[in-house]
């Protein structure tokens, strides 16, 4: 019983506490806000470059050059056993490869004029199915199709998949370190404004811990008013997220569409950022309003 | 009740504001401290409700050493002693009945019950009536005896008064301490700091001394060596 009761003592406390000084938790509210709308945006924006680096990984092509004098049987069978692992084959033969160069070359293509049809080598394209598109399983596949005695070469663009890589591992790090950086300055400053509210509350507090007041006690009320801040915040933000992704889906979506990039544009806000979001302002409202009273109690 | 061995209290690079205090309260006694402003009264009562720690000493309240109390403990010991200042220290934004049932609600008491037990306190104290009013609604006597209410509203065994009187016309002066002697009727042990000498003629309690933190003069022990003298 005795639960219940300080339960509805706490949440009139805090609503009191909130109505009576609107100001300082207005402010902790858009700082929140402002934070939680920066952390959604680069979140959504994180969704973004995953897809247009997923795209780009589909794109990973293999190129198994061939040996002028191989067989047609023993690349039939090459393909086959490429197919059996996943790998979409398709065979390019010398003639095919011309008329490819002189549509890419277009004009210039003219010096290419009385070239032989044979002039350049048959080779195989593959397609290279997910598991397959890493650095260190694209260089096993390398070797072991080159050790093959119809292969003369074998090109994945090592390079393009390390800047991949790398561009992938960079953006993972920057935002976590962005995030910890957004992090610490939202609780610290969410934290110094609900100081000024408590101590505009001192009295009240004094009163509270004359009467025989636990700190729990004096602290649950401005933790439900970090709680009630964080969640404000965080509609607000949701709220200007909302705003902007009717501005900027149209263009990603134009992106993604000149790209060619296959599977479209990820969506900008998946249903579950939502929640993450909510609960991200919970916390960090928990958070800044745990840290303001533990000072002031200290003090 | 309350019990001080030795006690001694100084702030650092300050001399002491208490020295050497020793002295007993009985259970229900009814005691006004005095002295002159900076004798140490309002530090004493500090003391005794752990606002303050001493600096050598024991202090024995109802039958507890606070003097090495825990800062856990604290609002444990707090639940027994009722606190009333001059200055009131009354929640403006609260209504008469919610400041009295501040002390209530930090020991979890249900609304209902809260409710009643409040509304028999400020009947005790004659203010019924003003229990849906402001604080600042009151006259200096009425947020007086509505802090005294609060203060005793979870029933303590101490009630300890730092000049409740000192904002207060001589009327509303003799009207709380009539309520404090009423309080001590039923059985409250009551402590008083005062410097007002009109009300120590008044009421023929049991006064302690201080003068520059010593212990100067109490009437107990005058009493004690009357009567084996």
């Amino acid at each position: 019983m005795g639960a219940v009761a300080k339960s509805d003592v706490f949440w009139r406390s805090a609503l009191q506490g909130i109505r009576h000084q609107p100001f300082p938790h207005a402010v902790a509210v858009l700082i929140l806000a402002i934070s939680l709308f920066a952390l959604g945006l680069g979140r959504a924006a994180g969704g973004l470059l995953q897809g247009l680096l997923r795209g780009l990984d589909a794109e990973v092509q293999v190129t198994v050059w061939l040996r002028a004098e191989a067989r047609p049987a023993d690349i039939e069978r090459l393909s086959a056993s490429l197919r059996a692992r996943g790998f979409e084959v398709s065979l390019v033969t010398p003639r095919a490869a011309l008329e490819r160069l002189v549509h890419d070359l277009g004009p210039s293509a003219e010096s290419l004029r009385g070239m032989s049809a044979d002039a350049l080598p048959a080779s195989l394209e593959l397609r290279v199915p997910a598991p397959w598109r890493t650095t260190e399983a694209l260089r096993r596949l390398g070797a072991e199709l080159g050790a093959e005695p119809e292969v003369s070469a074998v090109d994945f663009g090592e390079a393009a998949v390390e800047r991949l890589g790398a561009l992938a591992r960079l953006l993972r790090w920057g935002g976590l370190f962005a995030f910890a950086v957004v992090l610490g300055a939202t609780v610290a400053v969410v934290g110094a404004t609900l100081q000024l509210a408590i101590y505009a509350r001192r009295e009240e507090v004094e009163i509270q811990k004359l009467v025989g007041a636990t700190d729990r006690f004096v602290r649950a009320p401005f933790l439900i008013e970090g709680l009630l801040q964080g969640l404000a915040g965080a509609v607000l933000a949701l709220v200007g997220l909302a705003v902007v992704r009717q501005w900027i889906e149209p263009q990603v979506e134009g992106l993604f569409g000149f790209l060619r990039l296959p599977g479209g544009a990820p969506p900008l806000w998946a249903g579950a950022r939502t929640l993450e979001l909510l609960g991200a302002g919970a916390l960090l409202g928990l958070l800044g309003s745990f840290l303001a009273v533990t000072r002031a109690l200290r003090a | 009740m309350i019990q001080m061995f030795h006690v001694t209290k100084a702030y650092p690079g300050d001399p002491p504001v208490l020295t050497d205090v020793n002295l007993t309260v009985d259970k229900g006694e009814f005691v006004f401290l005095t002295g002159p402003s900076g004798a140490g009264k309002t530090t004493l009562l500090k003391l005794v409700f752990c606002a303050e720690q001493p600096t050598r000493g024991q202090i024995l309240v109802g039958g507890r050493n606070v003097a090495r109390i825990r800062d856990a403990s604290i609002p444990y010991l707090r639940r027994n002693i009722g606190v009333v200042f001059q200055d009131f220290k009354l929640l403006p934004h609260r209504t008469v009945l919610d400041n009295v049932a501040f002390t209530l609600d930090v020991l979890g008491t249900p609304r209902a019950e809260s409710r009643e037990r409040v509304l028999r306190m400020l009947k005790l104290v004659g203010l019924q009536h003003k229990a849906e009013s402001l604080p600042l609604k009151l006259s200096g006597g009425e947020q007086q005896r509505v802090v005294i209410a609060r203060a005793l509203v979870n029933d303590p065994t101490i009630l300890l008064a730092d000049e409740p009187t000192g904002n207060l016309d001589p009327a509303l002066t003799v009207e709380i301490l009539d309520l404090l002697c009423e309080v001590n009727v039923r059985g409250t042990t009551v402590v008083v700091a005062t410097h007002d000498a009109t009300l120590l003629e008044r009421y023929q309690k049991r006064v302690i001394r201080l003068e520059r933190g010593r212990v100067v003069g109490d009437t107990a022990q005058v009493q004690v060596t009357r009567r084996t003298g």
